[in-house]
């Protein structure tokens, strides 16, 4: 059976929606950020399929994944500095305790 | 056909760990469990043709950004497992963002084999070689997208800083 560029599609959206639903679901801080890198590397997983089967000139979906991660590491430090700081004032790690934010 | 065993098996893994990311209840165990989907990523990257990509995969969120989680989990761990019931509201609103993402994909992908009816199963997969793909990658870095690099870097030694001068500012204030 040959592996179309739809297999690699229906990869990245089971990673997305795995991603959103450990987003909304999580309480714990620090699952809630690993979730939305998830979101992030199903994006990543598709930009590089397209580029693999769709750009075999120019490969912009890899350069575009080079700069996604790139934003995505910039996010996750200042998510996790945000969270050190609110951690600091409140003890937990309890989403639902971070309502001031 | 052996293709299609590694891709399948490695499907079946990212899928499993990432489900066990959100499932465990430790988060130690969770952190384990998202580096390896993440390892596994960069492998799914590699068999895709895309080395340099697969290398900053495993390089920044299969080992750089576990091991940052990992000490912030020693630092702040108070003992006591955050309790994880959802509410039914809760899983209404998931179920129902989930349920309308996939019917807008189920929409986009049926939209595109209107537009082309053979849709993307007329794509092949790449057949450029190692160097040809470093080369697309340095022209796109370097000349084509040479102004995204420049904001993409500027951004990450802003946040580099800032977050020591915020550090320094707290530092002071807390004497």
């Amino acid at each position: 059976m040959e592996i179309t560029i739809y297999h690699y599609l229906a990869l990245g959206l089971a990673v997305f929606v795995l991603g959103i639903a450990g987003s909304i679901m999580s309480k714990h801080v620090i699952k809630m950020l690993i979730s939305i890198e998830f979101i992030l590397t199903g994006v990543n997983i598709n930009f590089v399929t397209f580029a693999s089967f769709c750009d075999n000139v120019n490969f912009n979906g890899y350069i575009f994944t080079l700069f996604y991660t790139a934003i995505g590491a910039v996010e996750f430090a200042l998510a996790l500095y945000i969270f050190y700081l609110m951690y600091r004032s409140k003890k937990t790690e309890n989403i639902d305790k971070y309502g001031e934010l | 056909m052996e293709n299609a065993v590694i891709f399948y098996t490695l499907s079946a893994l990212i899928i499993i760990f990432t489900g066990l990311t959100i499932k465990f209840r430790n988060i130690f165990y969770s952190l384990l469990s998202a580096m390896t989907a993440f390892l596994l990523v960069g492998v799914l990257f590699y068999l895709l043709g895309s080395e340099y990509n697969a290398i900053i995969q495993v390089a920044i969120y299969g080992l750089a950004v576990p091991i940052i989680l990992g000490v912030a989990i020693m630092f702040t761990n108070t003992k006591n497992e955050v309790k994880e019931k959802t509410s039914g509201r809760m899983k209404s609103v998931m179920f129902l963002t989930c349920g309308l993402f996939i019917l807008a994909m189920v929409y986009v992908v049926m939209a595109s084999l209107l537009i082309t009816p053979e849709g993307f199963s007329i794509a092949g997969k790449t057949t450029a070689s190692h160097y040809e793909v470093i080369q697309a990658f340095s022209r796109g870095i370097f000349i084509k997208y040479v102004w995204a690099f420049e904001l993409v870097s500027l951004i990450l030694t802003m946040v580099a800083a800032g977050l020591t001068l915020f550090k320094h500012a707290n530092t002071e204030e807390g004497r």
